[in-house]
């Protein structure tokens, strides 16, 4: 028996079609995803398979078809918004974030508003400062929204279809850099649910909490850190919000030491917030205050060299996990 | 000119207390009279008050912390300090590195010379007086103090080795590790410490093949646990206790609680058994004036006031042990009132802690076990008062009454003396009185 593996761009593209195969009331939004078949090539087909009417090319106009999809989304459709890249989502801050998680709230219950806000998150490669935006911290702040980041194919169409069945906002952070990658995703049907980590690699020494890309290089350091003889856990949490601040607190009360991985900067993150929880949470357990790894406090730069000492490594990661276990 | 806040003389006996918690942090404005900080002393802990207004511009002493009374532990810039003093209150940036930098030093503070230069150079906190040096200060993390306690490994005997000297995880698996070996080896307590984080192991026998055999550990003791063992050792050892007992029929009294508890349950009153006892004692310490009075060395002093001490427990949760709450003027007092402050002392007690005025001057001291079934104890006196009064349970039992045997209630009553102020005709006579009070209690009302 074969284990089927795909990549991380079509475990997107299946979450998608299935859902609009199941549930008329989905359609996919944004630039170029109808004719072009998608920037990246994630709707490929799909124009083709749905028709004009449900893959729809919008003009370079975030806050208008942001604005017109929560429209939509508010009388009872389930819009699918693609943003090419989520530092694109900044000039549609006001629809996104002011109308789309706060609706629910302000109209008294009368409105809804079932979307999915999705794209690539990160830095994608020397797309310098201005195009490489970690979204998390920013809007993870904001009630009324959720979060998913998966971390490999298998996570993200899971999660994309948790994501477009779930009746409030989601905004869905993809990664430019994981959408070739290749994974194993099963041919028959499945949905990961939200606010439940996934214990990605057992451990008793340390905890690692990380979400997105950041998991992969978590892996890394872990199996580096096992020939010292280091036993990391690492907890690729899926959603910021919910936050499965349980499964962190049952880990850490474990292993007594906590180290947090989040590719956006530190100063009111969700690395802070983690942070935070487990010092109120796990006290009385901790050897060593919880550390943290977070993209550097600039902006994205655009050398190659520099944008990956930039960002989360396997090797900062290493060197957190040492410093917390008094190693270093 | 900032002002210092030093750590307070809250009980005549107290020479250190603990901030047990900051009310406020670094920045927040203070008024007089504001509670700023929980302090714990050698009895109680109690809310500390801010007599300025102002803004508390530095924590100069971290909660958990024991330092001695007067010891700088807050400073608040006042609101009528001039401009120049206003960079002190750590709300602009370039104040906020300053106790960070102090951190950072504060590994080197191993080299006693250094310590005074940790402290963070900012006109308020240098007007202050030095605070106490911080190198002295054990740092363990809080896994490894747990586990310290958890496998009895005294942390004072250790040598940290993470940063500053903080005690971690690792410190504390290797001394037990070490323990270990060297009571498998060696059963003798005798065996030489091998290194400066060897221990040695509370174990009072050589391990048997049960692996599961329970060993011995220490538990750390609170300020209240301190104090309770000095005044008892100093009550036992100095005063020359004796023991008189009576037992009480206490049927007319069980029938006229019962007749006012079912006609005052609208009112939400319910008086206790100890309610009539605290009465029953108080008109008994007016016409029996040694038991209002203390031995002074030379003489005896009668107190004027009769304030009369309960022993209130308190449970494990808020810590154990045992404080006397006191009822002042407890012969002016009725039943009702008698009853509704000792609830709300006992109450108070277990909550939030008692006020040092709410535990001072008692004269008399009753400590009652009956509602745990007790049937007689014998209690030790709380110095400097002359006697205590111990309560037994309510019990029905048979009785002798009018010659028949019978079905009654019966309470002993056990006082503790000091044969220095009270003898045992004395004892017998205030017993009398008390058993009389009680056995017709209609006098209790009046």
């Amino acid at each position: 028996m074969t284990v089927r593996e795909i990549e991380y761009r079509d475990a997107l593209n299946e979450a998608m079609s299935e859902e609009m195969r199941r549930d008329k009331r989905v359609f996919l939004l944004g630039e170029e995803v109808a004719q072009y078949d998608g920037a990246y090539k994630v709707s490929r087909g799909m124009l083709a398979e749905f028709g004009e009417r449900r893959i729809i090319d919008t003009p370079i106009s975030e806050s208008g078809f942001a604005g017109m999809a929560i429209g939509a989304a508010m009388m009872g459709l389930r819009p699918i918004v693609e943003f090419m890249s989520w530092s694109f989502s900044l000039v549609a801050a006001d629809p996104i974030l002011n109308n789309a998680p706060k609706m629910l709230y302000m109209s008294g219950g009368q409105f809804g508003c079932p979307i999915v806000f999705r794209g690539n998150d990160g830095a994608g490669g020397q797309l310098g400062s201005t195009h490489s935006w970690c979204v998390e911290g920013l809007y993870s702040n904001v009630p009324g929204l959720k979060m998913a980041i998966p971390s490999n194919p298998y996570e993200a169409k899971g999660l994309l279809k948790t994501a477009i069945r779930d009746d409030d906002p989601v905004f869905f952070l993809e990664s430019e850099r994981m959408l070739g990658t290749k994974g194993h995703v099963p041919e028959e049907e499945y949905l990961i649910p939200f606010g439940q980590a996934r214990v990605a690699r057992t451990g008793k020494d340390i905890t690692l909490v990380s979400f997105g890309r950041p998991v992969n290089f978590c892996l890394e350091a872990a199996e580096a850190l096992a020939k010292e003889g280091v036993d990391c856990e690492v907890l690729d949490m899926r959603t910021i919000r919910p936050l499965d601040i349980e499964s962190i607190v049952r880990s850490v009360k474990k292993t007594n030491r906590c180290v947090v991985v989040d590719q956006s900067w530190s100063f009111g993150s969700p690395g802070s917030e983690v942070a935070a929880q487990v010092h109120a949470r796990c006290f009385d357990d901790l050897d060593n205050f919880v550390h943290r790894v977070h993209t550097a406090d600039v902006p994205t730069p655009y050398a190659t060299n520099l944008e990956a000492e930039y960002m989360p490594n396997a090797r900062r990661i290493t060197e957190a996990v040492r410093a917390c276990l008094y190693l270093a | 000119m900032p002002s210092t806040i030093t750590m307070p003389r809250l009980s005549d006996t107290m020479e250190a207390g603990t901030v047990i918690k900051w009310h406020v942090k670094e920045g927040d404005p203070v008024t007089s009279g504001s509670v700023v900080a929980d302090i714990e002393t050698d009895k109680a802990t109690m809310e500390m008050q801010c007599f300025d207004d102002g803004v508390l511009s530095k924590i100069l002493v971290e909660p958990g912390k024991q330092v001695p009374v007067g010891t700088p532990i807050a400073v608040v810039a006042l609101d009528d300090d001039d401009e120049g003093e206003g960079e002190d209150q750590g709300a602009s940036p370039s104040a906020a590195p300053a106790p960070a930098a102090a951190v950072a030093s504060a590994p080197s503070a191993a080299a006693p010379s250094q310590s005074p230069v940790s402290v963070p150079a900012s006109a308020a906190y240098a007007a202050s007086p030095a605070p106490v040096a911080d190198a002295d200060r054990m740092r363990v993390s809080p896994i490894a103090r747990r586990l310290a306690d958890e496998l009895g490994v005294d942390l004072k005997r250790l040598q940290g080795s993470g940063p500053g000297g903080r005690i971690i995880k690792r410190d504390i698996e290797e001394a037990a590790a070490e323990g270990g070996v060297s009571v498998a080896s060696i059963p003798s307590a005798a065996a030489a410490p091998k290194s400066s984080t060897a221990i040695t192991p509370i174990v009072s026998r050589p391990r048997t093949d049960l692996a599961l055999n329970p060993e011995g550990r220490e538990v750390a003791v609170s300020g209240m646990r301190q104090t309770i063992a000095r005044r008892l050792v100093e009550s036992k050892q100095q005063i020359p206790h004796y023991q008189v007992a009576m037992s009480v029929d206490c049927d007319a009294l069980m029938e006229l609680r019962g007749m006012l508890n079912t006609q005052l349950e609208p009112q939400g009153v319910k008086l206790s058994l100890n309610d009539f006892v605290v009465r029953a004692c108080a008109i008994a310490m007016g016409r029996h004036p040694f038991f209002n009075a203390s031995w002074a060395g030379d003489r005896i002093v009668i107190h004027g006031a009769v304030n009369i001490g309960i022993a209130v427990s308190i449970p494990a949760e808020r810590g154990g042990g045992l404080v006397v709450a006191v009822l002042r003027d407890a012969d002016r007092r009725g039943l009702r009132e008698l009853s509704e402050e000792s609830k709300s002392l006992a109450e108070k007690a277990r909550t939030k802690g008692l006020s040092m005025e709410d535990m001072s001057d008692a004269t008399f001291t009753i400590s009652n076990l009956g509602m745990y079934g007790v049937d007689d104890f014998t209690a030790i006196i709380n110095p400097p008062n002359s006697a205590i009064l111990a309560v037994g349970a309510a019990i029905q039992q048979p009785v002798v009454r009018n010659g028949q045997l019978a079905v009654g209630t019966e309470m002993k009553l056990t006082l503790s003396l000091d044969h220095r102020v009270i003898d045992g005709a004395m004892a017998a006579q205030f017993l009398q009185t008390v058993k009389q009070t009680l056995e017709n209690p209609a006098t209790l009302l009046v």
